[in-house]
């Protein structure tokens, strides 16, 4: 059924986008007065032949540059376009997908398997390998009105915005929708992942497209935007992470990139000139909660460092090297810990809720269109309007990720424990915090035990009035063995540690990170 | 272009007079008493929704939730609030009042002096439009820019519907120093500069520009509000320093405290202005506060 709820289904020919990917670059080209398309092309050509000093240089594309330096010296407007046309064809061929309706039914029988082993606590024997528990509804769960969205599936095209943890998310969000009965989403990956054949030819066939962190040109983000317009206008379920990269500090992300969510109103507004039959694009917020994060160690550092947090596109990060990634896997079979996965309410482009009752959608659906259209339902143009429109839909989904976030066992104990330290240290000063001697990083037991009673109360109370979900169990005693466990069982340094009739604050950085999940939620602990 | 103004009382009928004046027409939606009959009117708020793309909103904050329920602006409308900034009581900005009462999410607020009278005698005047929508600004300018009424433009949307909502307070506070007794130019002028100086303290704490203070919405309009005796905001102030009983901006200035509080910002002379109109002593309040360590003046 969910094979039917997308086009994806369908063959996708790369030619055909990659004619459209260019008659979409030359009408944006040819709209720009002369000194802003002389910018727009000397910018990718100082930028390409930056990566490629970086780079292996490949013969053709160092020609197609010099073509374009040629056209830009010497030739007019026509012939610089085209040289641009060279580039931006290049590009489409490496950005588009080759999703395979054949590999995907294989890999629906074997992933959730695979993952959910990568999930579950590796055996250490044979025997051990017979009670490997790989019970998908152990390792993964998935909440939500999973019904509307599959209806939603069928009447309009979604894109999906989660929330971005770990390099983790993309493969089981994968399978979170595959066990939700939705279509496959397709999606941009970097380019560093297709490096290694195998897993390039995999995920091509799942419905990924590439995307060049290396590539810095405006040219090329305008030609991924484009790819992603032409994938809504298709009607392909799309998902983005509007976050960007993964958050750095492990908080709920509330800075949203609004480049590629801008591309949904683009793409609407299009379709609504085109008249075509379905029309409307949903997006559909969603949040993943992990009890432990695997790259927690390094994500920390890296928001403490301050580094990476503005960047639009992260160069490199952990999976740009094979060391690393295997290294990730390994240490991956070790983690048996639950994720939740939440697909919240819909939103539509300027974040109003979608109702849920089809004759109120449909009402809805009516008036929505004036967002956009005059009262003779022509489509007006105003890219300063679509901005603040993304401006409200970016608000909407960060107050969503509020509300739907799970609270998880390790970030409550990590919040309770740090807020015992920053009043004792009074300073909520993370840098001074992470500093303190091991020796004033002793919590008494029974004290933190009181917090956490308080704190769960908080969370229950929280809880029922919507404010966001949990799932703790039902004493302090239990929440702080269980959270104390799971610190122990992955990282090679724990947030928290047993220290006879005290708890002791191990790695503070690692103990921030995970208390920082709830810094957002309005939650007294 | 066909204008629509929500709001049938003396400053919606003052509004639909400066539509004319710039060439538009006018179409107002009153409840209650008909306008005068050289102004477009009807008692039906949805037709006037319906048929005008910009809609001027001319009813007091109290009024306003209800009177955006029974408009039921749509998301074709640009609807811009021409009133005091914030809602009474709940502390919720204006044009946040009407978003969260109908599906129209391009809002704007009209700021600057309105003295009524001299508007509807064809006295000239300037306000200010902010908007976050270029093309809101652009369409409220169109509608109300002529001869008479200068209209500039603004994107500092929170700037403007903070002075609206703190100038009837000052006004007030103006009002009720100068007629303590013994009073003069020099409390007068203390009051003024000090109630710019920490509304300036909670625009910064709020996002807005500090420059708004000093333009049209802020300045200008303190000015037409307290320049001349029978403002009511001015005369609230009175009666308080007169202890007798006033209908004045208590609401907003309570909204105000509580805003102020959620940014961590002091309001001294806010908090005065509501401990006299709670019963407290004006002589002792304003004493109080003169008994304050003295302090930078900026901080």
């Amino acid at each position: 059924m969910a094979e039917r709820s997308t086009p994806l289904f369908q063959p996708q020919p790369a030619e055909r986008w990659i004619h459209d990917l260019l008659r979409r670059a030359q009408r944006r080209l040819d709209a720009l007065d002369e000194a802003e398309r002389v910018a727009v092309l000397e910018d990718a050509l100082y930028q390409e032949r930056q990566r490629l000093k970086r780079e292996d240089p490949v013969p053709e594309e160092i020609e197609a540059l010099d073509r374009l330096a040629h056209a830009l010296l010497r030739d007019g407007q026509r012939e610089q376009v085209d040289a641009a046309l060279t580039l931006v064809a290049r590009w489409g061929d490496e950005i588009h997908g080759r999703f395979s309706p054949r590999v995907y039914r294989i890999a629906t029988r074997l992933l959730p398997k695979a993952i959910t082993g990568m999930l579950s606590e590796r055996p250490r024997s044979l025997y051990g390998l017979r009670h490997w528990d790989l019970n998908i509804e152990r390792r993964l769960r998935v909440d939500g009105d999973l019904a509307f969205l599959q209806q939603l599936t069928r009447e309009a095209t979604l894109i999906l915005a989660p929330t971005h943890v770990s390099n983790l998310d993309s493969p089981l969000l994968g399978l979170a929708l595959y066990k939700a009965g939705l279509p496959p989403f397709v999606y941009g990956a970097g380019l560093n992942l297709f490096e290694n054949p195998l897993v390039g030819w995999w995920l091509r066939r799942l419905g990924a497209y590439t995307v060049d962190r290396k590539k810095r040109a405006e040219l090329y983000k305008d030609t991924l935007k484009d790819y992603s317009v032409l994938c809504l206008r298709n009607g392909l379920h799309s998902l983005f992470f509007p976050g960007g990269t993964r958050c750095r500090s492990g908080e709920i992300e509330s800075n949203l990139k609004k480049g590629l969510l801008g591309t949904g109103l683009e793409a609407w507004q299009e379709n609504l000139e085109q008249g075509v039959e379905q029309p409307e694009i949903y997006v559909v917020p969603c949040t993943l909660s992990y009890e432990l994060v695997l790259e927690a160690p390094t994500l920390i550092d890296d928001h403490l460092a301050e580094v990476g947090r503005q960047r639009y596109i992260i160069e490199d990060d952990e999976f740009s090297s094979p060391r690393v990634v295997a290294t990730f896997f390994k240490r991956l079979l070790d983690l048996d810990s639950p994720v939740v996965c939440r697909f919240g309410s819909p939103l539509d482009l300027v974040g109003n809720p979608i109702p849920r009752d089809p004759v109120e959608r449909a009402e809805a659906a009516k008036r929505r269109r004036r967002y956009v259209t005059d009262r003779d339902g022509k489509v007006e143009r105003d890219l300063q309007r679509d901005f603040r429109y993304t401006d409200r839909l970016t608000d909407a989904l960060v107050q969503a990720y509020r509300r739907d976030s799970h609270i998880m066992i390790t970030h409550l104990v990590a919040r309770v424990a740090w807020t015992m330290l920053s009043e004792r240290r009074q300073t909520d000063d993370p840098f001074r915090l992470v500093q303190v001697e091991a020796a004033g990083r002793f919590l008494e037991r029974r004290a933190l035990l009181l917090r956490l009673e308080k704190a769960m109360k908080a969370a229950r109370q929280g809880a029922q009035k919507g404010r966001f979900h949990h799932n703790l169990p039902r004493t302090a005693t239990e929440v702080l063995q269980i959270a104390l466990t799971h610190f122990a069982s992955f990282h090679k340094s724990r947030a928290l540690a047993d220290h006879g009739d005290d708890v002791v604050i191990e790695d503070p950085r690692l103990c921030l990170y995970y208390q920082n999940r709830l810094a957002n939620l309005p939650l007294e602990v | 272009m066909r204008v629509g103004i929500l709001g049938g009382g003396q400053w919606g009928q003052a509004l639909a007079r400066l539509v004319l004046a710039a060439g538009h027409e006018p179409w107002i939606a009153y409840h209650g008493e008909k306008p005068p009959h050289v102004l477009p009117s009807t008692s039906d708020p949805p037709a006037v929704t319906e048929a005008c793309d910009l809609i001027l909103v001319a009813v007091s904050g109290a009024r306003l939730r209800e009177s955006i329920r029974m408009a039921r602006p749509h998301p074709g409308n640009r609807v811009v609030v021409a009133g005091r900034g914030i809602e009474p009581g709940t502390g919720v900005w204006l044009t946040e009042v009407v978003r969260q009462e109908c599906d129209a999410v391009r809002v704007g607020a009209l700021g600057g002096p309105a003295p009524v009278d001299e508007i509807l005698n064809g006295g000239l005047c300037a306000g200010v439009i902010a908007s976050p929508y270029d093309e809101v600004c652009k369409l409220a300018v169109e509608a109300l820019h002529s001869t008479r009424y200068r209209v500039y433009a603004s994107a500092d949307l929170a700037g403007i519907q903070l002075t609206g909502a703190t100038v009837p307070v000052l006004a007030a506070l103006i009002g009720m120093a100068r007629s303590l007794p013994g009073a003069g130019v020099g409390v007068h002028a203390m009051v003024l500069s000090r109630g710019l100086a920490e509304t300036g303290r909670l625009a910064t704490a709020i996002g807005a520009e500090e420059s708004t203070l000093f333009g049209l919405a802020g300045v200008g309009d303190l000015i037409a509000v307290h320049a001349r005796r029978g403002s009511p905001y001015f005369e609230a102030g009175v009666a308080l320093a007169e202890q007798r009983p006033a209908d004045g901006p208590w609401g907003i200035a309570e909204a105000l405290l509580k805003l102020a509080s959620e940014h961590r910002v002091e309001l001294p002379l806010t908090e005065t202005l509501l401990r006299v109109q709670r019963g407290g002593d004006p002589v002792a309040a304003i004493h109080e506060l003169m008994s304050r360590q003295s302090a930078r003046e900026h901080r």
